[in-house]
């Protein structure tokens, strides 16, 4: 390493306690030096204040989706496609998309359990997952189905995120009903222990950060919206 | 079904960093973008090949590095001849005069995209990213004698051109 590269090398903080101290002491004793290590901190600054706005900009959802495909995703365009199907194969195509036989599948035929039905292209929240999300606090879950967080989004609808067992998703109130706005499959071996897994699922947390408008609601705001019926 | 393994979490959580690291190589923001698709679409196909436990974000910088130099080094290099870059690239700075700050970022941005690319990455890599000398030695397969020299060289050629403070 010859002069030059030890001076760089020590104001990187790469040198070793000793040869640091010595070239310190270098530095101290010539003005030149001085000016030199300042002149390069500040380019150093520079360079990061430069740079860095990249990392604090949005990333771009192609990059987003890049990272995680978005069969997982079902939105309204999922649900026009499968409008036009027989009922049965409608379910079929949704729990095919959603990978999950247990949120949809095994609960569907007949039973009028099934957390979402299909109408006019729509999805819409049904049975227990309708009624938490109607009546449940985030502070106070009751059933399978535990409320995450509740905010306006940017038509400012009233829209909460919730876990059920198998998989977890967003429904923002339209006129009185809970429409889906996404469903997220569980990971795979989660279904079961769904109330361990840390932390939102990411794509769900990514549909949330794309519609919210300002800050999610808190709790007192949460109750007074159930009060005026998530008007 | 798979989508939210630790791997894949971890890689979201580089995007940002990633993309920073891509405008630094390809100089052009659209450019950079299609960098970081790139190196993200062949982490996920090479997934089996990183070892967990060892760093992600290196192991993806190399990936990124090493496509870059695959594809665009050489049509950037065509590029350069044709239309030399003046302006450097813009990410939402406004350079308007009197915001002075800004036309100083927009100056050391545009000094940055007239490095000789082996200067720039190392530049990039220790300077802006935060890398060791070491780390990036093994992410570039250099000696660290080589990443140590043309460290010195990019800076210096740096402060020449943004003008001594």
């Amino acid at each position: 390493m010859n002069e030059d590269e030890k001076f760089f090398a020590w104001l990187d903080g790469e040198l070793d306690p000793a040869a640091a101290a010595e070239m310190e002491a270098k530095v101290a004793a010539d003005p030149a030096l001085t000016r030199l290590a300042e002149q390069h901190r500040f380019l150093g600054a520079q360079l990061k204040g430069a740079f860095d706005p990249i990392v604090e900009a949005p990333v771009p959802e192609q990059l987003r989706t890049a990272v995680r495909p978005p069969a997982q995703v079902i939105d309204l365009v999922a649900a026009r496609r499968v409008r036009s199907m027989p009922a049965l194969a409608q379910w079929a195509a949704m729990a095919a998309t959603l990978a999950v036989g247990v949120f949809v599948g095994t609960q569907v035929p007949r039973g009028g359990t099934a957390p979402v039905q299909v109408q006019g292209g729509k999805l819409y929240a049904a049975a227990a997952l309708d009624q938490a999300l109607d009546t449940e606090l985030a502070s106070t879950p009751t059933g399978d189905v535990r409320i995450g967080i509740t905010y306006r989004d940017s038509a400012g609808e009233i829209c909460r995120t919730f876990v059920a067992p198998a998989g977890s998703g967003v429904a923002c109130n339209a006129r009185g009903r809970w429409e889906m706005k996404g469903l997220f499959a569980a990971p795979e071996g989660q279904g079961g222990d769904y109330r361990m897994a840390a932390g939102m699922d990411p794509n769900l947390a990514a549909l949330v950060d794309s519609t919210i408008a300002g800050e999610p609601l808190d709790a007192t705001a949460e109750k007074a919206a159930r009060d005026k019926g998530w008007r | 079904m798979d989508h939210s393994s630790p791997f894949e979490d971890q890689l979201a959580s580089l995007l940002p960093r990633l993309r920073r690291f891509a405008h630094a190589l390809s100089r052009d923001a659209a450019d950079a973008d299609d960098l970081t698709q790139a190196t993200v679409e062949r982490a996920l196909r090479s997934k089996a090949q990183w070892e967990p436990g060892t760093k992600l974000d290196s192991w993806c910088y190399r990936i990124m590095r090493n496509l870059w130099i695959d594809t665009a080094r050489a049509r950037s290099r065509k590029n350069a001849r044709e239309a030399p870059e003046e302006e450097g690239l813009s990410v939402g700075e406004d350079p308007r005069p009197g915001i002075e700050a800004a036309v100083d970022l927009q100056r050391v941005m545009a000094a940055m995209s007239q490095l000789p690319d082996e200067q720039r990455e190392v530049v990039a890599l220790i300077l802006v990213e935060g890398f060791g000398y070491r780390e990036v030695s093994e992410m570039l397969g250099l000696p660290i004698g080589t990443v140590s020299s043309r460290l010195v060289r990019g800076r210096t050629a740096l402060l020449a051109m943004v003008g001594e403070q």
